[in-house]
């Protein structure tokens, strides 16, 4: 998993509707930089078998101290 | 009890008005007394309403007097965040976006403390649309922090945590999505409760990130938070994420001795790096809670880093997706430094976002199980206590964004993993800043965590503490 460039961004931009100009989408590249370096030890890791509504299963299962 | 009605508690003052010893007028004017004294330095309210709050508390008394008596807040006066819907008013959200709209529904949460007899003050500032962790806002200016009016609140409830705290109303309704409650409940010295994701409806309450939002309260002391989840938490056709398991008797668990629980306290990331003041007010809390009976042991989390980092992708691409129509169409109308924020959300990709949702069962998982034995963790709400309003404020200091992002390193994990978390006011610095502590449950578990609070506000008097005009 890599951080978006300014000019990858600038694309997505563009194709989300909602066009930046180069000095925002470097601006944004800096921005989101730290999210996508800190999960990167997770991204490509998760296994097949997750869903449905994992998060809610754990959530809600009983566990005793 | 204090002679001047807005100072009580809110569970003081309740059971003051429906035992008739004060009237829901005497403590409505008392209020709106503070509020005119304390408006001008704090900019903490949206909207003062006085007549109509004088009128509905005169209505609220004359009901009483003939027996009606509406419930556990009967006649008691409260402001909210101005992002809580209440049908014929106008809720702003912080926003120039939404300077007029008059909501035709009104919140669940809120319409739950309406039932229960309260009375409405006025609505209170927020950062625009709830997506800034300092209380700046540049369509209706910064929030001041009472204790030093030249320091921040906290944000994104930055009007709650400044109102509550110099008694201009006895609870405010806040929203914690990535530390909005916790963060000014820690600045301003308040108790702030951040519950489980479904706890509390959502219904009405203004969207940032519908994984992560979560409804919740701030007020004086740990037993005011437990009254006011007990009267919103629960079921709500309305809002189907709201979950429909048992809603316990908070109140009856602040009454609970700590004598043998187990609090864990993590070896590492919310020990790391800390002001050394926030360091020493770690240590007395750890003190205090000793002392009350509870076992204290040392927890190895996981990595919280990757945490965060999976709360800004969640966060970041969900805010930019409910705002698009208007990045769209009214980019000019937001802040500057939201609209960055919102546009953020536009570089990440979808399975980027799916993936770091996905996830959330796991990490979830990873983090019961490396706190199997204890009942909840303690940390600071904050690495720091309230920078200044100018050292943080992006676009007029160069060392801002640093700031910033080092103020939510320890409340995003929490809202990542959908826990609940208590903060509670826990000492001072040299200076007069408040500091705060957090303890951390289990989903649901914030019975635990209230017990926990409440025996240590029975030992410490930092919550009661009140402050003066300069």
């Amino acid at each position: 998993m890599t951080t978006p460039t300014a000019k990858e961004i600038k694309a997505m931009t563009d194709v989300a509707g909602v066009p930046v100009d180069a000095e925002v989408a470097a601006r944004i590249a800096n921005s989101i930089g730290p999210a996508f370096q800190g999960f990167a030890p997770v991204a490509g890791t998760l296994p097949f078998d997750l869903e449905p509504a994992g998060f809610l299963l754990v959530q809600t299962a009983k566990v005793s101290a | 009890m204090s002679t001047e009605p807005a100072l009580m508690s809110l569970t003081a003052v309740a059971k003051a008005i429906a035992a008739k010893k004060l009237s829901s007028h005497e403590v409505t004017r008392s209020c709106l007394h503070r509020i005119a004294e304390w408006q001008p330095r704090l900019n903490a309210f949206m909207a003062i309403e006085s007549e109509a709050a004088l009128k509905a508390a005169d209505a609220a008394d004359a009901a009483l007097a003939k027996g009606h008596h509406r419930g556990a807040l009967h006649g008691v006066p409260l402001a909210h965040k101005d992002m809580y819907y209440d049908a014929g008013e106008v809720v702003t959200c912080g926003s120039l976006i939404r300077r007029d709209f008059v909501a035709t529904t009104t919140s669940t949460a809120l319409q739950r403390l309406k039932d229960a007899g309260t009375v409405r003050l006025g609505s209170l500032q927020m950062v625009e649309f709830a997506y800034g962790p300092t209380g700046h806002n540049v369509h209706y200016g910064a929030v001041h922090n009472p204790w030093h009016v030249d320091h921040i609140t906290g944000g994104s409830s930055s009007g709650s945590g400044s109102a509550v705290a110099a008694r201009l109303t006895f609870a405010a309704l806040g929203s914690d999505t990535g530390g909005s409650i916790r963060m000014p409940a820690h600045f301003c010295g308040v108790t702030g409760l951040k519950t489980t994701v479904g706890r509390v409806s959502r219904a009405g309450a203004m969207p940032l990130s519908q994984s992560l939002d979560t409804v919740g309260p701030l007020a004086q002391t740990v037993e005011d938070c437990a009254l006011l989840l007990g009267l919103m938490a629960g079921a709500d056709p309305e809002d189907p994420t709201a979950s429909t398991l048992p809603v316990p008797d908070y109140m009856d668990a602040t009454r609970g001795s700590i004598k043998g629980l187990r609090i864990g306290v993590p070896t590492a990331f919310y020990v790391d790096d800390l002001d050394p003041e926030v360091a020493r007010v770690l240590d007395e809390t750890i003190a205090v809670l000793k002392k009350e009976g509870a076992e204290i042991v040392p927890v190895e989390l996981p990595d919280q880093r990757q945490l965060t980092a999976a709360c800004q992708l969640v966060l970041a691409t969900e805010a930019a997706a409910l705002h698009k129509r208007w990045m769209i169409e009214r980019p000019q109308d937001y802040g500057p430094q939201v609209l960055m924020r919102l546009q953020n959300g536009l570089a990440i990709p979808g399975v980027s976002y799916l993936e770091a949702m996905r996830w959330r069962g796991p990490a979830l998982a990873a983090y019961l199980a490396a706190v199997t034995g204890t009942d909840a963790v303690l940390a600071p709400v904050a690495p720091v206590p309230a920078p200044t309003i100018a050292e943080s404020d992006v676009g007029n200091s160069d060392g801002a964004e640093a700031v910033i992002q080092r103020l939510t390193r320890f409340t995003r994990p929490v809202n990542y993993l959908g826990l609940p978390s208590l903060s509670i006011p826990a000492g001072f610095t040299k200076s007069g800043l408040p500091v705060g502590m957090q303890l951390i449950g289990r989903s649901f578990d914030e019975a635990t965590l209230l017990r926990i609070g409440a025996a240590f506000q029975r030992a410490t008097d930092f919550h009661a503490l009140v402050p003066k005009l300069a």
